[in-house]
């Protein structure tokens, strides 16, 4: 019997149960032949046995403790779901209506520098800062509220 | 698909999809009992895979956090087992990456250590030192495999997986779970032999 029968019937039995049918006749034949693959095979049941009877097992605190954090991990995620969406409505809104509006703020503008008497320029220059200036505010804002997030978190982490 | 199989198949597809539909919905009272059902398949792997109870401990907890994360991505046509197993595994190799750069075989440097107690049946005083005898035995051998085939091994005869599902948790093809599968076995016998000698 080749060296390679045995290898190949010892890799069988590694594998466990669920073997195809061929694969189990195989195994089979070549056990009722050689002892020493007998031997082994009673060597690997004992080994598995063993592995099994292995008891470990999670204890309460634990799974009180991780559901607890779980739940509390639920509830961040949902309020961050929640101000993201309210930021986006909050977004979409000021796009709309400052598309709306930027034509007739445009008409004002030029109107004003007209009557005070200032070039192009100028009301042109005070057009442009009039509408940067709440996106620069609303920026800021976020950027300190984010900041301040991040610092709870941190505690929290601790 | 005939009868047998369609309900063979049925309730495993179903009860999948619906964690998996849970799972996008971050269902807490749905999290809450999964981390009830998988508590101590979790944990053993856990602790097998590191070696470690109390780093597996807190590995068990950021799984947890992980899976409420990225829930939406268990798309429920796998076993829910063995997705949770990839998280965690993906999981513990992050955390010794960040903490050490080294693969799953660094684990072996912090092995030492017996990864835990056998549970308390309250047996008789001389069967409760020979049960921890046998459990610190065989827990000895278990640790003194490389890890990756540590891992193998308890996945196939401590959880009872697939060698397919082994292979999608460990991300290495069926030919190297087999093979791994053989050696793990091959030397779990021969320390377990050792020990016994």
């Amino acid at each position: 019997m080749s060296r390679d029968a045995h290898e190949q019937a010892r890799e069988l039995m590694a594998l466990g149960e669920g073997l195809p049918e061929a694969q189990q006749a195989r195994l089979r034949i070549h056990l009722e032949e050689c002892e020493a693959c007998r031997n082994y095979a009673e060597a690997a049941r004992e080994a598995v046995r063993a592995l099994r009877s292995l008891s470990l097992t999670a204890d309460a605190r634990l799974v009180r403790a991780t559901q607890m954090r779980v739940r509390f991990h639920a509830g961040r995620l949902r309020e961050t779901r929640e101000r993201t969406w309210l930021v986006g409505i909050a977004c979409l809104t000021v796009g709309i209506s400052a598309a709306l509006t930027a034509p007739l703020v445009w008409r004002l503008f030029a109107w004003v520098g007209e009557m005070a008497g200032v070039s192009n320029p100028v009301w042109q220059v005070g057009f442009a800062l009039f509408w940067i200036a709440p996106t620069v505010a609303a920026s800021a804002l976020f950027l300190v509220h984010g900041a301040h997030g991040i610092g709870n978190s941190d505690v929290f982490r601790e | 698909m005939n009868a047998a199989a369609y309900y063979l198949v049925t309730p495993m597809e179903s009860e999948a999809s619906a964690i998996a539909r849970g799972l996008r919905r971050r269902d807490p009272d749905l999290l809450d009992r999964l981390i009830e059902e998988y508590q101590h398949r979790l944990l053993r792997y856990l602790v097998y895979l590191t070696g470690n109870r109390e780093l597996a401990e807190d590995l068990f907890q950021e799984t947890w956090i992980r899976v409420l994360e990225r829930g939406h991505q268990y798309d429920g046509r796998h076993e829910f087992s063995t997705w949770l197993y990839a998280v965690a595994r993906n999981l513990t190799i992050d955390y010794l990456r960040r903490k050490n750069p080294v693969s799953l075989d660094g684990l072996m440097e912090d092995e030492e250590r017996a990864p835990g107690e056998p549970a308390d049946t309250r047996p008789e005083a001389w069967e409760v030192v020979a049960q921890h005898e046998q459990a610190e035995r065989i827990n000895s051998a278990l640790i003194s495999i490389p890890a990756e085939y540590r891992e193998t091994v308890v996945l196939r005869f401590q959880e009872g997986l697939a060698l397919e599902e082994i292979a999608t948790v460990t991300g290495a093809p069926v030919g190297t779970v087999k093979s791994r599968l053989y050696r793990g076995l091959n030397m779990l016998m021969s320390r377990l032999k050792g020990a016994q000698a």
